[in-house]
């Protein structure tokens, strides 16, 4: 374990040298590679220990204390964490590109494009043409992504669909690891940044990972504790069923009863926020001011359109309601009347 | 000089003008490039991808002949806000030529020891592009990728993966053509995807999208491909830049004829250009060519390829090299046809259109698909319907159908060239004990080295060929007394220094008949090979044509209970001429004459 908490220093050190100082000046090729050698070293260590507490809370301590120890050598360091070690080839590469004493023969040899036009990543040591590769590969993916949204090929885009599978793998391993469900949701706070704030892009690939189809009984249990954790989490259900497209949620409800019937009660708790607003002669509301009557109308018909059986029981509800509101049948008066005339025009 | 001058301030000033003008023009695309992603957009950027690069590389030249940065910006003012700008766009830093022209522009600028603020700041600048390049993602994914431990390069590379399989697929199911003939399809897609995918024609990760969009082009008609796109694929196949499956490959044979001639252009230059090659090396390239089954399965391809065997041998009828690759392509193509699935199964007759019919069965039989016994009988019907053929036609030759004629008896030995697995049979057969009449195994031999009558003199060669053949059949079956060197003489003068007022028998004719001799000759005495190579020193050929000898039995075409006999004894052969490879007749340390009193006292 001592020399397994000295690689991981000297790997941070040699980090903030990467970043900070001049002595790259006289890097070479052989330096560089065996820098990497070292962060991808640390990166195997992350991925053996990170759910070990006991490995990870002494690999994190050490980590403090170079950590303290770099900043009166670097003051303008950045502090390594635990987590940072899973890509610290990653930081490695983003240190040296920003470490203005870099010679210009490393560049050239990270960016070689004379290098054998094929080669994978993670099993490759060698730095040559290293950036080159990624630079292929980061174009290629924009200029496909313009042709899989021109096609409208896929229902969350690829790199949704990356993460989602991801997402799902990384959350089957921690469930395999402890039965633990906190341990399954704190994972997916750490993750989904505990759905605050939910971007619009956090939310596509919440749903890409329920979409995913591996059809084994992991991933139904995963999804199963996914699709919880979401529920919880109402503000970023909410977000999610105002941001997806319409098709995404039309699957979602497909795949998932327990979705259905969450954004079935979306549906309702927003129609309840509208009032009817005389001088705009329509319904609005303040909870949420980009959704219309209109919209939610619309979400209404996906729903019913993913899944005809609810309808009949959707529609009787919203007449008990109505009749709650005095059962008149003129607009403007109850929203549930206005929705039930909306949705059977 | 004086007068020079202005006329030289004139040049460079044009000069200077052109130089602003190019640069402003890319410098328009470029800034319209960068503002919409339209389909009109993305045409355009293709279409003008190699024109750019040529233009970089232009630049490149210009910025290298600079003294430094400060000159380049001074002198090409424009060229920093380019470059800029074709960093930040990514049709031009998916395509590999482009990109890599793009970086050399940048380190050109680049300055290793810079002297003043603006250099420094050039670095700077150069420094960041390529940092944010290589480690920068929007912040959405950048998150949630840090909180699932997936490395940059690793997201790019699953999301590269999956994008091409996502296109993969609605390529194939977005035909619906074969689904029956009123059905409407969504190929018309095909064309914008195509377009599209210029810049990755050679990054291999993209390869199975490139292989889908030139498999479904060749299925339906609806699925058209730009033309820039095959364009760019030709280039990256001729720079061998190209990384697609089989299947694709044959696939981008049928859309792009230039691709398929150069192909074949290429397999015969490495032919004709490497005459050491051994027949089982020339096999090998054949075979790994990819034709013979790109041929197999499409009968277009093979008529092409057809096409420029014939036209090569209407040039060089004499080369045996060339004749050898014709085999062992013939030999290749036939056993892909047959191992075809009935479903891509089309009947030899529909790619040998020019053949006579009765003919093309009987030579393209391979002689292991039928029992030897038959072998003689097959051969003697062969020879004398080629005989028939040729009469037929000479009958007429001088008059009006003399044109015609010739051609059909070209037809008739180009045939007898693509299946000359028989003329060995024949030669296999005239080197053995058996006594039979063997004039129609002669005829088709000679016919092989000498089709016509009008420069090759086919009648007076049969002539001497059967001269040729008694004398060896006299001197094998002479097992009391080895030859000596006076009666192998005739031999030897036969091929170094034939007559000189008439045209010579073919070298590899009387090679390939000593060669047969040798190895199947019953109980032959070995060394008389050995005798005549020192002789003559036709080494080369001697090994070459025992190796094809070697090659052909190899693939089945011997009795079963004579295959161990006869290949020791090649082994026997091959190593009495390993001794004449290293004390070759033409080395320095052992004169011919010692060499060959050396071999006459074994």
């Amino acid at each position: 374990m001592e020399s397994v908490l000295k690689n991981v220093s000297s790997s941070v050190e040699l980090l903030a040298v990467a970043a900070h100082s001049s002595v790259v000046e006289h890097w070479q090729e052989q330096t560089v590679s065996r820098a990497f050698q070292w962060a991808s070293y640390c990166e195997h260590l992350h991925s053996r220990f990170h759910s070990n507490p006991t490995v990870r809370g002494t690999i994190e301590k050490q980590i403090q204390q170079t950590n303290q120890h770099l900043l009166s050598a670097f003051p303008g360091c950045t502090q390594v964490c635990f987590s940072d070690l899973s890509r610290l080839r990653h930081l490695l590469l983003q240190g040296l590109l920003t470490n203005p004493k870099l010679p210009l023969s490393i560049m050239k040899t990270l960016f070689d494009s004379k290098h054998p036009a094929e080669r994978t990543y993670s099993e490759n040591q060698d730095v040559h043409g290293l950036c080159n590769y990624i630079v292929r590969c980061k174009s290629a993916c924009k200029v496909l992504r313009l042709l899989t949204d021109s096609l409208a090929v896929g229902a969350v885009g690829a790199d949704a669909e990356v993460l989602g599978e991801t997402l799902m793998e990384r959350l089957e391993a921690v469930m395999s690891q402890s039965g633990d469900l906190c341990k399954a949701e704190h994972f997916l706070d750490s993750v989904l940044q505990g759905g605050e704030g939910a971007t619009p892009h956090l939310c596509v690939v919440i749903s890409a990972a329920l979409l995913t189809r591996k059809k084994s009984a992991a991933e139904t249990a995963s999804h199963a504790v996914l699709l919880d954790w979401l529920l919880k989490r109402h503000s970023t259900l909410k977000h999610m069923v105002t941001e997806a497209p319409t098709a995404l949620i039309t699957d979602l409800v497909k795949r998932h009863l327990k979705f259905r019937d969450a954004y079935c009660n979306v549906l309702k708790e927003w129609a309840s926020d509208m009032e009817y607003s005389l001088s705009e002669g329509e319904w609005t509301t303040q909870t949420n001011p980009t959704l219309t009557f209109q919209n939610l109308t619309q979400h209404f018909l996906t729903l019913f359109e993913a899944c005809p059986s609810v309808r009949a029981e959707v529609e009787k509800e919203l007449n008990i309601l109505k009749k709650s509101d005095g059962d008149f049948e003129v607009g403007g008066l109850s929203v549930w009347g206005d929705l039930l005339s909306a949705l059977n025009q | 000089m004086s007068q020079l001058k202005p006329e030289i301030q004139t040049q460079r000033m044009t000069e200077t003008l052109q130089d602003v003008k190019k640069i402003q023009f890319w410098l328009d695309k470029a800034v319209a490039w960068s503002q919409n992603k339209s389909p009109d957009t993305l045409r355009d950027i293709s279409r003008h991808l190699r024109k750019l690069c040529a233009y970089l590389q232009q630049l490149l030249i210009h910025v290298n002949s600079l003294s430094s940065t400060t000159e380049a910006m001074e002198k090409l003012p424009f060229m920093g806000q380019l470059l800029g700008r074709l960093c930040w766009n990514f049709h031009v830093t998916a395509n590999d030529t482009s990109r890599e022209v793009l970086f050399q522009c940048l380190w050109a600028l680049y300055s290793e020891h810079p002297s003043n603020a603006v250099e420094r700041k050039a670095n700077q600048w150069i420094q960041n592009v390529l940092c944010h390049f290589a480690t920068e993602e929007g912040d959405g994914p950048q998150a949630v990728m840090k909180g699932l431990f997936l490395p940059l390069h690793e997201y790019y590379l699953k999301v590269l993966g999956k994008s091409v399989s996502l296109l993969q697929e609605e390529i194939v199911k977005s035909c619906s053509s074969l689904g029956g003939i009123n059905s409407r399809c969504s190929c018309d897609k095909i064309l914008a995807t195509s377009e599209a995918c210029v810049p990755l024609v050679t990054c291999g990760d993209a390869a199975p999208l490139i292989g889908a969009l030139l498999q479904r082009a060749e299925t339906c008609v609806q699925a058209v491909l730009s033309e820039d796109f095959l364009h760019a694929l030709n280039t990256a196949y001729s720079s061998k830049c190209l990384v697609l499956e089989e299947q694709s490959v044959v696939s981008l044979w049928c859309h792009s004829l230039s691709t398929l001639e150069e192909a074949v252009l290429s397999l015969l230059e490495s032919v004709v250009t490497n005459t050491a090659t051994t027949p089982q090396k020339m096999l090998e390239k054949v075979s790994q060519s990819l034709l013979p089954k790109a041929c197999a399965q499409n009968c277009s391809i093979f008529l092409v390829v057809n096409d420029i065997f014939r036209s090569t041998m209407k040039h060089a009828e004499g080369n045996e090299n060339m004749k050898s690759l014709i085999q062992l392509f013939s030999l290749c193509f036939l056993k892909e046809h047959a191992q075809l699935q009935t479903q891509m199964y089309l009947p030899l007759k529909y790619f040998f259109p020019q053949t006579s019919q009765s003919l093309l069965i009987p030579m393209s039989t391979l002689p292991s698909e039928m029992p030897q016994e038959a072998w003689r009988l097959h051969l003697n019907w062969l020879s004398s319907s080629l005989q028939r053929l040729t009469e037929e036609e000479e009958k007429g030759d001088g008059g009006s159908g003399s044109h015609r004629g010739l051609h059909k008896v070209f037809e008739a030995w180009f045939l007898l060239v693509q299946c000359s697995h028989w003329v060995q049979v024949a030669l296999q057969l005239l080197s053995t004990n058996d006594l039979r009449d063997c004039s129609a195994l002669l005829w088709l031999l000679t016919f092989y080295h000498h089709p016509t009558n009008r420069g090759h003199h086919r009648t007076m060669q049969l002539v001497r060929s059967q001269k040729l053949w008694k004398h060896l059949h006299s001197l094998f079956l002479n097992l009391a007394h080895p030859p000596s060197v006076d009666q192998l003489q005739p031999l030897i003068t036969l091929l170094t220094s034939p007559p000189p007022q008439q045209p010579p028998l073919a070298p590899t004719l009387i090679l390939s008949l000593l060669v047969n001799f040798a190895v199947f000759f019953q109980s032959g005495p070995t060394h008389i090979l050995q005798m005549v190579v020192d002789g003559s020193g036709l080494l080369q050929e001697v090994v070459c044509v025992l190796s094809s000898l070697e090659l052909r039995l190899s693939e089945g075409s011997c009795r079963e209970s004579d295959t161990n006999r006869v290949h020791i004894r090649i082994k026997e052969l091959q190593k009495s001429l390993d001794t004449c490879v290293q004390y070759g007749p033409w080395s320095p340390a052992v004169n011919q004459t010692h060499s060959l009193t050396h071999t006459v006292k074994r």
